[in-house]
C-alpha cells in the first residue's frame, strides 16, 4: 500500500553517531507506512536512551525521515522514512486533510447528491448513474461515492432500494441498487417524530440523576420551567 | 447465535493480526454498560416492569387510592407474590393483617391483584397458602381508561360507553349493580344497560371475572411422563408465574364471553366455572387442579350469585395495537396502504390468540378486498388498487421492512415489523436529540450491522471525525444505549491502547427506553401536581359560579390551564409511545 518515492539516499560524513543513526533509520524504514513512535524506538536497548532525541533530530535535518501526527492521538508523533506515505490508520483516510475530517467537502457532496435525487423525485436513480456523475464531475472514486450515499442513508435522508423491474423501477435491471429520497415531499413516508424525544425528559442529559425528591427533580427542573413558559 | 459468530469473526481477525505482531490479547473487564452491568439474558429482562416502572405504578396507586394501599402494592411489586400475612410483615409501614386483607380486597375489586394458591406436594400435610399476585400492567392501564372509553364510544356508541365507564371506575360490577348505579346518575334505563352490556360482552370488551383463587399444580411434581408426549409438544408450557396464574384463572371462551346471560340466574357460577375448567382440562391437559377451590382470605363471590363483569383489558390493548399499526403504516407508507391494513386487521382479528401476536393468519386478496369496500374510506377502491397497496406493503428497502408477507398468493400482516419500526423511530429520535446527528448515524449504522464493530470502522462508516468518535460512543454507552467489549493488548514493543468494540443490543436499548419513558411519565405527573398545587386557590376560586377573574388573576388562570393541558396531553401521547415498548 505504501509507495516508495525515491531510492535510498546514502548516508555520508564521518558522524560519530553514524552507526546508531543507521540503525534507527533501518528500524523506522522497516515500519514502512505505519511509522514508529518514540516509545517504540526506545525499545532498542543497544542505543543509549539519552541519544534518541538527538539522533531523530539529525535524521530529520538530513531529510531522511519525517514526523507525522496521528489523527487519533495528536500528541503521539510517528516517524516515517521519507520514501513512505503514511498509512490510512495514521492520516484517517481520503476524507482527512492534515489529520482533520473534511466535513465541509462531505456536506457539500451530500447536498449535491440530494439535489440530483430531488430532480428525479418521481423515479429512482441507480447507483451506476450516481457513480457516473461523481466520478466525472467531482473526481471521486466509486468507493467514495458509495460512502457518501451510505452516509445519507444513515442520515435517513435517502433510501437504498433494490429494483424489482416494476413501476418506478421500469428502466432499471432487476436487483440493481437504486436510491430515492425519504420524506413526505417525495411521497415516501416519514420517520415518526418521537413522542419521548419531543419532551424535556427525552432530551435531558440528567435523567439518570433526576429523582422525585432529589436535588434534580421534576418540581425544580429548569428544563420544565422553560418548556412551560407561556 | 449468528451475531455471536460474527463477533467472533471480527475479534478473531483482529486477534490474529495482533498475534502475528507478537501481541497478547485478553478481554478486559467492564465491558458491559455501567447502567446495565447486571444485565442478564433471562426472562426478567423481558418483563415489563423496570425500576421506574415500579415507581410509576406505585405513584398511580398513591394518587388514586392513597399511600397505605400503595405500600401494599409496592411490597408485592418488589417482592413478587406473597400471602396476606407476609405482606403485613414485610410492607414498610405498620399495617395490620386485617387492613392488608381489606386493601387486597380493594385491589382485587379493581383488577390490580389476583389471588392464587399452589397445591402442596403429594402427601404433604400442609395447607395451600393463598398468595397474591400484583398485575403490573393493569395498574398502568388505570391511566388509559380514557383511551379504552374512546374505543367503545367510537365502535359501539355512547350508551355502551356509559356502561363501560361504570365498570372502569368500579372495577367489577353485576348487571344489577350497573342498573342500580344508573338510577343515581345517567338514567339510560335497565333495558338499554342490559343491551349495552350484551354488546360489550359480544365484542369482548367486557368479560366475566376470572376465577377468584385458582389452584396451580405443584411444578416440581409435574408428571415427568408428560415429557416428550404429544400434548406437551403441541401446547407450549406457560413460562412466567403470572402467565400460569392468569391462564388458570381465566375461564374458557364460552363462559368468559357468554352469548346468553340472565340476571339473577340460579345456576351457580362456581358450578359453571368448575365444569368449564374441567372441560378445558380434558382438552388441553393444563396444570389447573380442579375441585380444590380453597377457602379464601377474601370472599369475592356475590351473594346473589349474579355474574360479575369487568372490563377486558386484553381486548382494549389489542384494539389500540391495531390502531397504532394503522397509524404507523399511514405515516410510513400512505393513506391507501393504511386502509388496506385496517381491513386486514379486521379480517384476522377474531383469530388472534394473544395480544402480542407476531404475525396474523394468511388472508386472500378477495377477503381483504371484501372488507376494504365495507369501510367508508375504502368504498371506492378498486381491487387493482388494493393489490397495488399490498405490493407496496410487501416491499422492502434500507428504509422500511416489509409490513405484509406474501405466501402463495395469501397475505400475512407482520405485526412485529410494524411495531419494531415505530420503536426504532422512537429510539433514534432520542439518540438524535440527546447526542446529535453524528451519534445518530453511528447508532443507525450499528443497528443495521447488528454485531460488534470496532471504533475506527464506525467512524469510517458514519464519516465522523475519528478522534471524536470514542467520546460520542462512550456517552451513549454510559447511558445504556450501547453495548461495549473492551480488548486489552499487551506485549509487543510498545504500549497499545485497548481496542473497543460496540454494538446496539436491542433488548438492552428497549428496556432502557422503557425505563426512561416510565420515568418521564412519572415526572410529567409530578410536575402537573406541583403546578396545580401552586395555583390551588386560584383554581378553587375560578370554579365558584359568582366569581369572575380579571386582570392579572385572569392571566394566571389562562397560564395554569395551558400548563395543565400541555402536561396532560403530553403524558397521554407519551403513554401511546410507552405501549409500543411495553404492551404491543
Ligand atoms: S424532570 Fe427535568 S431534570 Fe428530570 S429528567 Fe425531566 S427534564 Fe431532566
Amino acid at each position: 500500500m505504501s509507495k516508495r518515492k525515491r531510492a535510498d539516499p546514502k548516508l555520508s560524513g564521518r558522524d560519530p553517531n553514524e552507526a546508531h543513526e543507521k540503525k534507527l533509520l533501518d528500524m523506522i524504514r522497516s515500519k514502512q507506512g505505519a511509522g514508529a513512535t518514540m516509545y517504540e524506538l526506545k525499545g532498542d536497548k543497544t542505543i543509549p536512551p539519552t541519544m534518541f532525541t538527538r539522533l531523530v533530530q539529525s535524521l530529520k535535518k538530513k531529510g531522511l525521515i519525517k514526523e507525522i501526527p496521528t489523527m487519533n492521538n495528536k500528541g503521539h508523533k510517528h516517524f516515517l522514512a521519507m520514501e513512505f506515505e503514511p498509512d490510512k490508520e495514521l492520516t484517517g483516510g481520503e476524507w482527512y486533510i492534515d489529520g482533520t475530517l473534511d466535513v465541509s467537502k462531505i456536506e457539500d457532496l451530500k447536498a449535491k447528491c440530494v439535489m440530483i435525487l430531488e430532480r428525479h423525485r418521481h423515479r429512482v436513480v441507480t447507483l451506476d448513474v450516481m457513480c457516473g456523475y461523481f466520478v466525472k464531475e467531482e473526481k471521486l472514486s466509486v468507493d467514495q461515492t458509495k460512502e457518501i450515499l451510505k452516509n445519507l442513508v444513515l442520515d435517513n435522508q435517502i433510501m437504498e432500494v433494490k429494483s424489482n423491474g416494476l413501476n418506478e423501477f421500469a428502466s432499471t435491471r432487476i436487483g440493481e441498487v437504486c436510491y430515492k429520497l425519504t420524506g413526505k415531499k417525495s411521497g415516501n413516508g416519514e420517520a415518526r417524530g418521537g413522542a419521548f424525544a419531543s419532551i424535556p425528559c427525552g432530551a435531558c442529559p440528567h435523567i439518570g440523576l433526576c429523582t422525585p425528591d432529589g436535588v434534580i427533580s421534576p418540581t425544580t427542573c429548569v428544563y420544565f420551567q422553560k418548556w412551560l413558559e407561556f | 447465535m449468528t451475531s455471536n459468530l460474527r463477533v467472533r469473526t471480527t475479534v478473531e481477525y483482529i486477534i490474529y493480526k495482533l498475534k502475528s505482531l507478537n501481541f497478547t490479547i485478553k478481554p478486559a473487564s467492564g465491558h458491559l454498560s455501567p447502567a446495565k452491568a447486571n444485565y442478564k439474558t433471562t426472562k426478567s429482562v423481558l418483563m415489563d416492569n423496570t425500576e421506574y416502572g415500579i415507581v410509576y405504578a406505585v405513584h398511580i396507586i398513591t394518587v388514586q387510592f392513597g399511600s397505605v394501599v400503595s405500600k401494599v402494592c409496592e411490597c408485592l411489586l418488589r417482592r413478587g407474590p406473597l400471602s396476606s400475612r407476609d405482606i403485613s410483615r414485610l410492607a414498610e409501614s405498620e399495617i395490620s393483617h386485617n387492613q392488608v386483607k381489606d386493601i387486597l380486597y380493594l385491589l382485587i375489586q379493581h383488577n390490580c391483584v389476583q389471588a392464587f394458591s399452589i397445591e402442596p406436594p403429594d402427601g404433604s400435610e400442609s395447607k395451600a397458602v393463598v398468595q397474591y399476585l400484583v398485575l403490573f400492567n393493569n395498574i398502568l392501564h388505570r391511566v388509559r381508561y380514557n383511551k379504552f372509553s374512546r374505543v367503545v364510544n367510537e365502535e359501539l356508541g355512547r350508551e355502551c360507553g356509559i356502561v363501560l365507564d361504570g365498570l372502569l371506575s368500579n372495577g367489577r360490577l353485576t348487571l344489577g349493580q350497573l342498573i342500580e348505579r344508573d338510577r343515581d346518575s345517567e338514567k339510560i334505563g335497565e333495558i338499554v344497560i342490559r343491551g349495552s352490556l350484551q354488546k360489550l360482552v359480544a365484542a369482548h370488551f367486557v368479560e366475566r371475572i376470572p376465577s377468584p383463587e385458582p389452584v396451580l399444580g405443584n411444578k416440581e411434581q409435574e408428571p415427568a411422563k408428560k415429557k416428550g408426549s404429544k400434548a406437551a409438544k403441541i401446547l407450549k408450557e406457560p413460562e412466567t408465574l403470572e402467565e400460569r396464574v392468569l391462564e388458570a384463572a381465566i375461564p374458557v371462551e364460552a363462559i368468559r364471553f357468554p352469548h346468553v346471560f340472565v340476571q339473577d340466574s340460579n345456576s351457580s357460577i362456581a358450578d359453571n366455572d368448575s365444569n368449564a375448567d374441567n372441560d378445558s382440562n380434558a382438552d388441553n391437559d393444563s396444570n389447573i387442579t380442579e375441585g380444590k377451590r380453597k377457602e379464601r382470605d377474601v370472599d369475592l363471590s356475590d351473594p346473589s350469585n349474579e355474574v360479575i363483569w369487568r372490563p377486558n383489558f386484553e381486548e382494549f390493548i389489542r384494539r389500540l395495537r391495531h390502531k397504532a399499526c394503522v397509524e404507523i403504516v399511514k405515516e410510513r407508507r400512505d393513506e391507501g396502504c393504511a386502509i388496506v391494513l385496517r381491513a386486514m386487521l379486521e379480517v384476522g382479528r377474531s383469530q388472534e390468540k394473544k395480544v402480542k401476536t407476531d404475525k396474523s393468519v394468511p388472508m386472500s386478496v378477495g377477503s381483504i378486498y371484501e372488507e376494504v369496500i365495507t369501510t367508508i374510506p375504502g368504498r371506492t377502491m378498486l381491487q387493482e388498487r388494493v393489490e397495488a397497496c399490498l405490493d407496496q406493503l410487501s416491499a422492502t428497502s434500507s428504509y422500511l421492512p416489509a409490513f405484509v408477507i406474501e405466501v402463495d398468493g395469501s397475505y400475512i400482516v407482520d405485526f412485529k415489523a410494524i411495531i419494531s419500526i415505530a420503536q426504532k423511530d422512537e429510539i433514534e429520535a432520542v439518540v438524535m436529540r440527546r447526542y446529535g446527528k453524528e451519534a445518530f448515524r453511528m447508532f443507525r449504522y450499528l443497528t443495521m450491522e447488528g454485531r460488534f464493530v470496532e471504533t475506527d470502522r464506525i467512524a469510517d462508516a458514519a464519516l465522523t471525525e475519528k478522534k471524536d468518535t470514542p467520546q460520542i460512543l462512550l456517552k451513549m454507552w454510559q447511558d445504556g444505549y450501547l453495548h461495549m467489549q473492551k480488548f486489552a493488548v499487551t506485549g509487543g514493543t510498545g504500549y497499545t491502547p485497548p481496542f473497543l468494540l460496540w454494538k446496539v443490543n436491542k433488548l438492552i436499548v428497549t428496556r432502557q427506553m422503557l425505563d426512561e419513558m416510565y420515568h418521564a411519565s412519572l415526572n410529567l405527573s409530578l410536575r402537573l401536581t406541583h403546578e396545580l398545587e401552586s395555583e390551588k386557590e386560584l383554581l378553587l376560586l375560578s370554579n365558584k359560579k359568582d366569581v369572575v377573574l380579571e386582570g392579572a388573576y385572569e392571566e394566571r388562570l389562562i397560564k395554569i390551564k395551558a400548563k395543565r393541558l400541555l402536561l396532560s396531553s403530553t403524558r397521554f401521547r407519551l403513554d401511546d409511545a410507552l405501549m409500543l415498548f411495553a404492551n404491543f
